[in-house]
């Protein structure tokens, strides 16, 4: 493990690498905080640019970006209640009312000390856990695989929330469906390209990727766009931060709420499909009930312990989600299935061969995530009375360059005009499905998953000598399998078992 | 509510779905896989049944009975960026990076209500040009800076 530890400091302490953390965090929290746009646009941004890099300085720059989102999209929840992403909702729930009693400053310090904290503990365990559950997987084989993916994509669905499991489920087949447009990848024949050369290597990743976030959250600003009062809000917000400076009592106060939440939110992480939204409510509800009476009623008045507990488990669970996808190559969301997509074009499939194969990727990822950390603290918090300026810039100017952006990273990678049409095409879907409230993170793991499952399917079954019968088999495959029931089944199930349970009451109270 | 927001995206989901089922047919199978278990149509096959199963449940059983609102909406606006994305995208090429690019921001910005013809000219060129700069020059990524027709492009 020392070993790999200094392979990964080697690698992400060159010049190089460390001005793409630097840039990276940067870059990542001038996006995260833009209202709208969450950690899943800024890494697709920067795909185009990370894609002419080598690797590792590719993975360590989307890395960095990532953390940055993150904190941005903190930084817009305090400022101006308005979370980039639903990771940092719970954020504002103590981090607003704390910056309209006049404390901005203080809430953004402790946000950031909470999340470099929750980031740095998360990426100490990660290093305990994934080399272990890297060497658990060298056994599997393909029919694990496939039964591995399926579980991964019920999970997304399942972690839904109520009524939301069959459209998140529906999402991740479309998604399924559009990673079989193009040649068949073993017997090469095209299948759904409509008779267009531009289909024969099918849907571009960064394509669909650009489309369904960026340009969609983009072109949705643009159809419902801020009043005036929110645009001056904004404007306040990023002119007037107020101290940065935490007492020692609530220094005090933060250490066991981060202890806790770092645990929890890496946990969490871990799990394919939670992620950080479950993470930052979980820590936060659960400091809620251990506060106490008079502690507990200070939550959602500008509460310290309820601004530090959901950014440290949302950082904790950013970390942990690399888990799966650095030892399994399965993304436990929709921000690594991104980046699983990013590692694919660069030639490595991640999975438990990445630790033996590819030592320097897997270390210096787990490495800059330390110093992409450290970088956010230092950094970053002191910069950010002048990054939170971009909360006024109008959005007239800005829209625009958003759209131009996501347009012309597709566009410099595949340099065909074709691209862009198709763009525009899924752009009008997405912002439809949006509408409607569709998710859009089920399908893009769906899509980035599709062939992959396909492929460990066909062996699977080529193994088995064409009989499904390695589904109940083998026993790892059924095990993980019927994970894949429970987590499909559970959520649509335990509802039912509580109204059952409230009805039976009530009729026992009415006899 | 009967044409709720879940009922519609089902719907339009459920004639995705079918059309990609209709369009299997078109996959061609090579003699020796008639028999065979798994074929370039198998996982089309499931994935088309998974999804007309899943969006008739969700038309059938919607979770989300919430009418959908098409009012308050700025539908002109976004509807000519989008037609402004595609006319960028066939005019890249023809009428060059910079030139092409500028109008494309500069449509953008007066679109979403920047009236200052000056503002708006030192808000896209510039910074057009330097991103142009900066891909041609720094990152050896080449493009047309000017139109096709000035003959400079090239």
């Amino acid at each position: 493990m020392l070993e790999g530890i200094i392979i990964g400091l080697t690698t992400a302490i060159t010049p190089m690498n460390l001005v793409f953390v630097i840039v990276g965090c940067l870059v990542g929290t001038f996006i995260g905080m833009l209202p709208g746009l969450g950690p899943m646009s800024a890494i697709a941004l920067m795909i185009p640019i990370a894609a002419s890099l080598e690797p590792s300085a590719g993975i360590i720059l989307m890395a960095a970006v990532y953390y940055g989102a993150i904190f941005g999209g903190s930084t817009s929840s305090i400022l101006i209640n308005a979370p980039g992403v639903a990771s940092t909702v719970a954020t504002s729930f103590d981090g607003y009312p704390m910056a309209k009693a006049g404390k901005a400053g203080k809430a953004l310090a402790i946000a950031a000390y909470s999340s470099f904290s929750g980031g740095v503990i998360a990426a100490l365990f990660l290093i305990i856990a994934a080399p272990f559950l890297a060497s658990v997987s060298l056994s599997f084989q393909s029919t694990d695989y496939f039964a591995l993916m399926v579980l991964g994509l019920v999970s997304v669905a399942a972690f839904a929330g109520s009524g939301g499991v069959v459209k998140a489920l529906l999402m991740t087949v479309i998604g399924l469906m559009l990673s079989t447009v193009g040649t068949d990848q073993t017997q090469g024949i095209p299948r759904f390209t409509l008779g267009m050369i531009d289909l024969i290597d099918g849907i571009s990743f960064l394509l669909l990727v650009m489309a369904t976030f960026a340009l969609s959250e983009a072109l949705m600003a643009i159809l419902k766009p801020k009043n005036d009062e929110d645009r001056m809000k904004e404007k306040d917000a990023s002119q007037n931060l107020g101290s940065m400076a935490v007492s020692k009592e609530e220094v005090q106060e933060m250490v066991p709420v981060i202890g806790r939440s770092s645990v929890l939110g890496f946990l969490v992480g871990v799990l394919p499909g939670a992620g950080a939204t479950i993470a930052s409510f979980l820590a936060y509800g659960t400091e809620q009930r251990i506060a106490g009476a008079k502690k507990g009623a200070e939550f959602g008045k500008g509460s310290v312990r309820g601004l530090s507990a959901p950014e440290t488990a949302n950082n904790a669970a950013a970390t942990g989600s690399f888990v799966p996808l650095l030892t399994l190559g399965i993304p436990g969301s929709g921000t690594t299935a991104i980046m699983l997509g990013a590692l694919i074009g660069y030639g490595i499939q991640p999975g438990p061969r990445l630790y033996i194969d590819q030592p320097e990727v897997f270390w210096s990822v787990i490495v800059s995530m330390w110093i992409g950390n450290i970088v956010l603290l230092i950094l970053n918090l002191p910069l950010i009375p002048y990054i939170a300026r971009v909360l006024a810039i109008p959005s007239r100017f800005l829209l625009p360059f958003i759209l131009f952006f996501s347009l012309i990273g597709v566009y410099f990678v595949s340099f065909n005009t074709f691209d862009i049409q198709l763009m525009v095409i899924f752009a009008i879907a997405a912002v439809t499905l949006r509408l409607l409230d569709f998710p859009m993170a089920p399908m893009i793991l769906g899509f980035i998953l599709g062939g992959m499952m396909e492929e460990n399917l066909r062996r699977a079954l080529l193994i088995n000598n064409d009989s499904w019968s390695f589904l109940w088999e083998r026993e790892l495959t059924l095990i993980i399998l019927g994970l894949a029931v429970a987590a499909l089944f559970v959520p649509v199930i335990v509802p039912f078992v509580r109204r059952y349970k409230k009805q039976a009451e009530k009729a026992g109270d009415n006899e | 509510m009967f044409l709720s927001k879940d009922r519609i995206g089902g719907a339009l989901l459920l004639l995705f779905c079918i059309t990609y089922a209709l369009l299997i047919r078109d996959i061609r199978l090579l003699p020796f896989q008639a028999n065979a278990s798994f074929t370039a149509r198998t996982m089309p096959e499931v994935l088309s049944v998974l999804g007309v199963g899943l969006s008739l449940w969700i038309i059938l059983l919607p979770a989300n009975r919430d009418k959908p609102v098409f009012t308050g909406y700025k539908w002109t606006t976004s509807i000519l960026f989008l037609v402004l994305m595609s006319v960028y995208g066939l005019t890249i090429r023809y009428l060059g990076f910079i030139f092409s690019t500028s109008a494309f921001l500069m449509i953008g910005f007066a679109l979403l209500g920047e009236r200052k013809p000056l503002t708006i000219i030192l808000a896209a060129v510039p910074l057009v040009f330097l991103f142009w700069l900066m891909m041609s020059k720094g990152l050896n990524i080449y493009l047309a800076p000017l139109p096709e027709f000035f003959g400079l492009g090239r």
